[in-house]
This record gives structure tokens, C-alpha cells and sequence, in this order.
């Protein structure tokens, strides 16, 4: 029974040793970050740009992570900036958009170049989760820095995002969204 | 012994399910949310004739016309009150930073200039580490009405400039109790330089009273009450009312639209709260609006173009 229970133990810590390990070694930091969105319609053309998402990459499990606090988001019109903030996102009650996925190639992280790349995880904007197939460019630059750009689109409806009648001719239905993250190896 | 292995591989497996979904929350966990100031806890930063709390964000120009119709108990052959006469403010206010706001604006009612200082001291946070958002108000406000009794009394009564100043000083405390509801309280010191009536006081002193409540994303009601707390003027019940207004926002894009009823003709504070003379229960009520349109002039546009980052 000790020994059983030994054994167990045992394998437990190795197992989580093995965790702490990986993660140690093999997890990437964003350190510069750019998310920009934009919505095209007739009559106006809406952008907004924040420099605060975080994101991480473990290179072990191929895991993405990103978070992003919505409030960031600046907008040339600060009125307007409320409006997306209140009205839209209703940040105070889902204040961060979030994304977790995997990335579905094998990546070399230690080969230089440039990788296309589909990640496909979960897209959690305004508290609706969506799994999300997302493509995009990993470049894995000689001083082992990556950087990824990607360009999607969020579909407001998917995510309960209501537009009032309103205001329905100024803002799009589909916004299109442009990442780019600098990643370091922690 | 089986048994045993499998417990421990269940606990092996479980620890590195944890460690690959646990990314986003290690993230999350790693940067805590920054200070998260409520917002919107009124539409505008005026909801009837008296400030809120809020100002705009930094940079924002805010073009505002403010309007009055005449009394409604003027009766049908004036269209109740729509016909006139009416009082109009027109003024421009500009956000220095996203706390501080400065403004000028001209009334037709006592061909009044203002010019005023509004500043944020306290914003409420969403998590409860300020339960309130206090903001301070400052105007000046100057009269270029001409004595219409100069050339009767041969006195003139505007004969040194400072005579024609008023000052208003207000501090605004505010709580956005939900999404729906915020409730604001203003302590207010109005003072004249040179008062209308021989008995009255430089100084007095009133109490306003504000809210909205919210109905769908883009409605709202609001309603406003100035209580005159001190005694200034020996005709302060008969012949000046406390001012009472409700009315509601509408909000499109870059504008808010307000249309309400209210008692007060003049639209400045420092007319409207110790001499309005039109009361409720003489149906001299009139019907006004504000209309705000905001243009950003602080232009980040530029700076997104040029780099990347």
C-alpha cells in the first residue's frame, strides 16, 4: 500500500516537475502587441486600436493564449469610444476578450523563417465563446523572436453584440480585426 | 495495484490538462485589470440645465445648442409656447485632458457670457474601491445687457465692469448605482456681485438634485431638482420657484439629443436656480431641448499610420 502510494506520488511530481519544466523553458511572452479593428459601412469608417493585449505561447504544446481588456480599445472620437464601450461591449459587465487555442502545424520554434499557420481554440468576446479557426503568419526571426500577424473577422451577431437600429448603417456586421504580436522567450 | 497506476496516471494526466488550459489563466493571473473607472453614468456632461458629473474624453470638442420654448400656458394661439419667446445658449466645450474640460457659451436670456472650469476629482471604480465620482465646477459669468434705465434714472447701474460678474461654484457627487440607475447630489454657492433686488444677498446657496434611469441601450429618463437652501431674497417663495425639470436622452453616433419639460426659462445655472419666476402649478412650463455634437480633434489617426506599434 506505502509503496503504492509512494509510486503514485512519485509519478504525481514528476509529472508536475515535468510541467514546471516545460513551461520554464518553452513559453514565449508577447512584448510588443498591436490590435487594431475596423468597420466599413457607406456612410462611416470606424477604427480602433489597442496596445495592451498580453499573449503567450508555450512551444511544448503548441498552447495560445491571449487577453485583451476591452477598455483599451481608443477610438479618435472619445464619445464614440464610450458608446462602443457601454452600449456595445458593455465592458463593465464583460470587461476582457480572450482567446485560447492550439496551434495545429508543428512548428520548429528553433528553425528561422517564416510559417503560415492556423491556430484553433476559443474566442470569448462579449462572454460568448466561439471556437475559431484563425489563421495567420508566425515569422521566427534569427535573434529567436517571433512575431505573428493575423487578420480575421468577428462576426457581431455570433457574439451577441446588438447594434441599435440606430446607428445600424455606421457600424458593420462583420468588423475586421488585424493582430500583431512581438514574442520573447521568457 | 492496477488500480493504483491508473489513480496515479488519472492524477499525471489531470496535472497536464491543467497545465495546457491554464495558459490563458496564468495570463489572466499575471495582469490583474487595471483600474477600471465606471463610465457612462450620465449620457452627457449636462442632463437638463445643471452639469453631471462627466466630462469627455481628452481632446474632444463639444459643440452644444441649448433651447427653450416659451411657456406652455400661453395657450393654443402661441402654439403653447412654441411660438416663443424662447431662449437659446450656444457654447463650445473643449477637453484639455480626459479629467479636465473648459467651456464658453453665450445666453440670449440677460445676454449672458460664461466661461467655465470643470475638473474630475474622484471617479467611481467598478470594484468598489471608490463607490463615487465627485466632480468640481467653476463659472464665470458676465452680463452685457445695457441698464434699461440709464437715460431714466441717470444711474447705471452696470457702471463698473465687475458689477455685470456672477460666479457659480459646485461640487458634484455622483454614485452609478447599476447600469440603469445614477443618482447625483451638487452643492452650489452662486454669487452676484451686484444683486437684483435692494435686500438681497451676495451669496446663496442650493442643493441640486439629479438622475437618469435607464430604459433601453440608447433612452433614458432624467430628471433634475434645485432646492434654493438659503434665504437670499425677501421674495424668495412668492415670487422665485425651485427649479423642476424631467425630460429624456436620446443618443445617436457622435450626438445626444434631450428634450424636456422644465420650469426655468434662462438655461444658465446661476439665472435659472435663484430667479426663476415660472412655477408648476401655474402651468409655466415650456418644453426645451439640448442638442451636443461631439467632434475629436485630439487626432491618434496619425500615429496609428505611421508605425505599427
Amino acid at each position: 500500500m506505502v509503496k503504492h502510494l509512494l509510486l503514485s506520488l512519485v509519478f504525481v511530481f514528476s509529472g508536475s516537475l515535468y510541467v514546471v519544466a516545460q513551461s520554464n523553458t518553452s513559453m514565449y511572452k508577447s512584448i510588443k502587441s498591436s490590435v487594431q479593428f475596423f468597420s466599413e459601412t457607406p456612410i462611416e469608417n470606424i477604427d480602433a486600436i489597442s496596445k495592451s493585449m498580453v499573449s503567450a505561447i508555450n512551444t511544448s504544446n503548441q498552447n495560445v493564449a491571449a487577453v485583451i481588456a476591452i477598455k483599451t480599445f481608443h477610438f479618435n472620437n472619445a464619445f464614440m469610444e464610450e458608446h462602443f464601450n457601454e452600449k456595445y461591449m458593455e465592458s463593465d459587465k464583460y470587461p476582457k476578450a480572450t482567446f485560447s487555442g492550439l496551434i495545429n502545424e508543428k512548428i520548429n520554434f528553433k528553425e528561422p523563417g517564416s510559417y503560415k499557420i492556423t491556430v484553433t481554440g476559443k474566442l470569448n468576446i462579449h462572454g460568448v465563446e466561439k471556437v475559431r479557426t484563425i489563421s495567420g503568419t508566425l515569422t521566427i526571426d534569427p535573434s529567436m523572436k517571433l512575431n505573428l500577424h493575423t487578420t480575421f473577422d468577428v462576426k457581431l451577431v455570433d457574439h451577441h453584440i446588438e447594434v441599435p437600429q440606430l446607428v445600424m448603417q455606421k457600424v458593420a456586421e462583420v468588423i475586421r480585426v488585424t493582430i500583431d504580436e512581438v514574442y520573447e522567450m521568457q | 495495484m492496477l488500480k493504483k497506476i491508473i489513480f496515479s496516471f488519472a492524477l499525471l494526466f489531470s496535472l497536464k490538462g491543467w497545465a495546457q488550459d491554464d495558459l490563458l489563466r496564468t495570463l489572466e493571473k499575471e495582469n490583474p485589470p487595471t483600474t477600471d473607472h465606471t463610465i457612462a453614468s450620465f449620457k452627457g456632461t449636462r442632463l437638463i440645465n445643471l452639469h453631471t458629473i462627466e466630462t469627455l474624453g481628452k481632446g474632444s470638442l463639444d459643440f452644444r445648442i441649448s433651447h427653450r420654448f416659451g411657456d406652455f400656458s400661453t395657450g393654443t394661439n402661441n402654439l403653447w409656447g412654441l411660438d416663443g419667446p424662447a431662449t437659446l445658449r450656444l457654447g463650445f466645450d473643449y477637453s484639455v485632458t480626459d479629467r479636465f474640460t473648459v467651456g464658453i457659451g453665450r445666453s440670449s436670456y440677460g445676454k449672458l457670457i460664461d466661461g467655465f472650469l470643470k475638473y474630475r476629482i474622484l471617479r467611481q471604480t467598478n470594484n468598489e474601491d471608490v463607490p463615487i465620482s465627485i466632480t468640481g465646477l467653476a463659472t464665470m459669468n458676465i452680463t452685457t445687457l445695457i441698464d434699461p434705465n440709464k437715460n431714466i434714472t441717470g444711474v447705471d447701474q452696470y457702471q463698473f465692469f465687475s458689477s455685470r460678474i456672477s460666479y457659480l461654484y459646485q461640487l458634484m457627487i455622483a454614485r452609478k448605482f447599476n447600469q440603469k440607475l445614477t443618482l447625483q447630489i451638487a452643492p452650489t454657492l452662486i454669487h452676484y456681485n451686484l444683486v437684483q433686488n435692494l435686500n438681497d444677498k451676495n451669496d446663496m446657496f442650493s442643493l441640486a438634485g439629479s438622475g437618469r434611469f435607464k430604459i433601453t441601450r440608447s433612452l433614458s429618463i432624467t430628471g433634475e431638482y434645485a432646492l434654493r437652501v438659503t434665504r437670499y431674497t425677501v421674495q424668495q417663495s412668492t415670487l422665485y420657484h425651485n427649479v423642476a425639470s424631467v425630460g429624456i436622452d436620446i443618443e445617436t453616433g457622435g450626438h445626444v439629443f434631450q428634450v424636456f419639460v422644465t420650469n426655468a426659462t434662462a438655461i444658465n445655472e446661476v439665472q435659472a436656480i435663484p430667479y426663476t419666476t415660472t412655477s408648476w402649478q401655474k402651468g409655466e412650463i415650456r418644453l426645451g431641448f439640448n442638442i451636443s455634437r461631439v467632434f475629436g480633434i485630439h487626432a491618434h489617426k496619425k500615429g496609428n499610420k505611421d508605425k505599427k506599434w
